[in-house]
């Protein structure tokens, strides 16, 4: 499941990055891009891949 | 559901250790690249070298002092200790300044929201539901006071009533009204406004509390149960500072304080040497790496708490370390006639033993060459004279059994000692300057 949930949250981290390169000139698009991709940061620091996982 | 994030809260503790260092090279990295103050302490350093918690020795601890040094060069006013670029900070706070000039803490949006995560773990932890219609008791300042609670309520999705600008009355009146439920306070606070509503003719416990977090100020077991007769809620604590963030909070077992793992690296090290971490049970100092927060990077920051180490399991089946019982800070250590003293003693068994002290302060003085250690005591004005007289002479003897040292205790008039919102300063030591 939580291979799934990452994946996920690596997609809204793409599709905010994304945005934030398309909305140069659209400070309101932009500034939201940015808080999606903050909050997608907190989502990746709260589902860590642990030692066993990776093996 | 019992925990905020099953996953992490339930980690075997193998699994926490190896995400912790994983994210403390991490922490390391960026630090030695953002930060001046960590560009000077970490050079000749690399974070591949840090294999096990063993080689976390190697690091240098951070103490304030040294981020008061490197707060004063460019950028004003967060300097060498900022972790960022200084348009991206959204929001300005600083320590209260008790033990000197205040360290000034940048946070910017994304810090913030970490912050607040970790709130959310501490509030969730402490029985916070969506249900709760918690009454916030204080006006926001500068200080990271409450803001926390504020934001991390508001995430949970309680019902946020921010109680500021009301005097204590106001307050208690408001509580009433609104039916709030949850509160968050200093503890100093909570018996503030208990003994307050006593005043009004009102029973604390008859506001409808149902749970309480205290935070600011050390709270004994005796002081958390004593709000909890008053208020006849469940009382949590948890523990933290401006600089690393909230870093333990109290589960529905109340016994002892979790890590907000792998948020935070703690270390609890000996207080002779600040070098090996302490056995279960055993004293120590606190140590604290946050290692998710980037505009203001901290490395082995010394708290200068003291705790006492805990156990790695509970009741409540969380897998995180526990603090079993915080003595206080190193800050308020003193020694009086040769005899080590924590004034955390005076409060434990005042709360404990003596509820008809309705406030006091500690004062040390040196008086030719002898230490003269004071307690004024303001009691309940329901006491008469001779009761007044009975509970001086009890406070002597009990006080020199839970101290070793002879106290002076001075009965002051009702309202006369200063009353706190936040920390409180009751512990005097006049013999300093």
């Amino acid at each position: 499941m939580h291979e799934q949930i990452r994946r996920e949250i690596e997609k809204i981290s793409e599709s905010a990055h994304k945005l934030r390169t398309l909305a140069q000139d659209n400070p309101a698009i932009l500034k939201n891009a940015e808080i999606i991709a903050t909050f997608a940061g907190i989502l990746k620091f709260i589902t860590p891949i642990t030692h066993k996982e990776e093996n | 559901m019992q925990y905020w994030n099953p996953y992490l809260e339930t980690l075997p503790r193998e699994s926490l250790t190896q995400i912790e260092l994983s994210y403390f090279r991490q922490m390391l990295s960026y630090a030695k690249d953002h930060s001046r103050l960590y560009q000077d302490k970490l050079r000749g350093i690399n974070p591949d070298d840090i294999k096990t918690l063993n080689d976390i020795g190697k690091i240098p601890l951070t103490d304030k002092e040294e981020l008061r040094l490197y707060q004063a060069m460019d950028p004003f006013p967060y300097g060498g200790t900022l972790g960022t670029d200084i348009a991206s900070v959204t929001c300005f706070r600083q320590t209260s300044g008790t033990t000197g000039i205040p360290v000034y803490v940048p946070e910017t949006y994304e810090s913030w929201q970490w912050r607040t995560e970790v709130w959310c773990h501490i509030l969730y932890m402490a029985g916070f539901r969506p249900r709760h219609r918690v009454f916030l008791p204080f006006g926001y300042n500068v200080y990271v006071a409450f803001w926390e609670a504020h934001f991390a309520s508001e995430k949970l999705g309680c019902e946020l009533v921010p109680g500021g600008a009301l005097d204590t009355k106001g307050r208690i009146h408001k509580i009433l009204e609104i039916r709030a439920n949850g509160m968050m306070n200093t503890p100093t606070y909570g018996l503030h406004l208990a003994q307050e509503a006593k005043n009004l003719g009102i029973d604390p416990a008859s506001l409808g509390i149902e749970r309480m977090l205290c935070a600011g100020e050390p709270m004994p077991q005796a002081t958390r149960k004593r709000l909890e007769e008053l208020f006849q809620c469940h009382v949590f604590d948890h523990i933290g500072g401006t600089e690393p963030c909230a870093w333990a909070g109290m589960c529905e077992a109340k016994d002892g304080l979790h890590l907000i793992e792998p948020f935070f690296l703690v270390e609890i090290l000996d207080p002779e040497n600040l070098r090996e971490e302490v056995a279960e049970g055993e004293m120590g100092i606190v140590v604290v790496t946050p290692l998710g927060r980037r505009s203001f990077p901290l490395i082995r920051f010394n708290t200068k708490d003291l705790v006492i180490k805990g156990k790695d399991c509970c009741s409540c089946g969380r897998s995180s370390l526990k603090i079993k019982e915080v003595l206080g800070r190193t800050d308020d250590l003193r020694k009086i006639r040769g005899v080590l003293f924590s004034p955390m003693t005076v409060e434990e068994a005042l709360r404990q033993e003596f509820p008809e002290v309705v406030e006091y302060e500690i004062v040390v003085k040196r008086i030719g060459i002898m230490d003269e250690i004071i307690l004024k005591a303001e009691l309940s004005p329901k006491l008469g004279n001779d009761e007044a007289l009975q509970t001086k002479a009890r406070l002597m003897e009990r006080l020199k059994v839970k101290t070793n040292l002879s106290f002076h205790v001075q009965l002051e008039p009702p309202e006369s000692l200063p009353r706190y919102m936040l920390k409180a300063k009751r512990f005097k030591d006049l013999r300093e300057g």
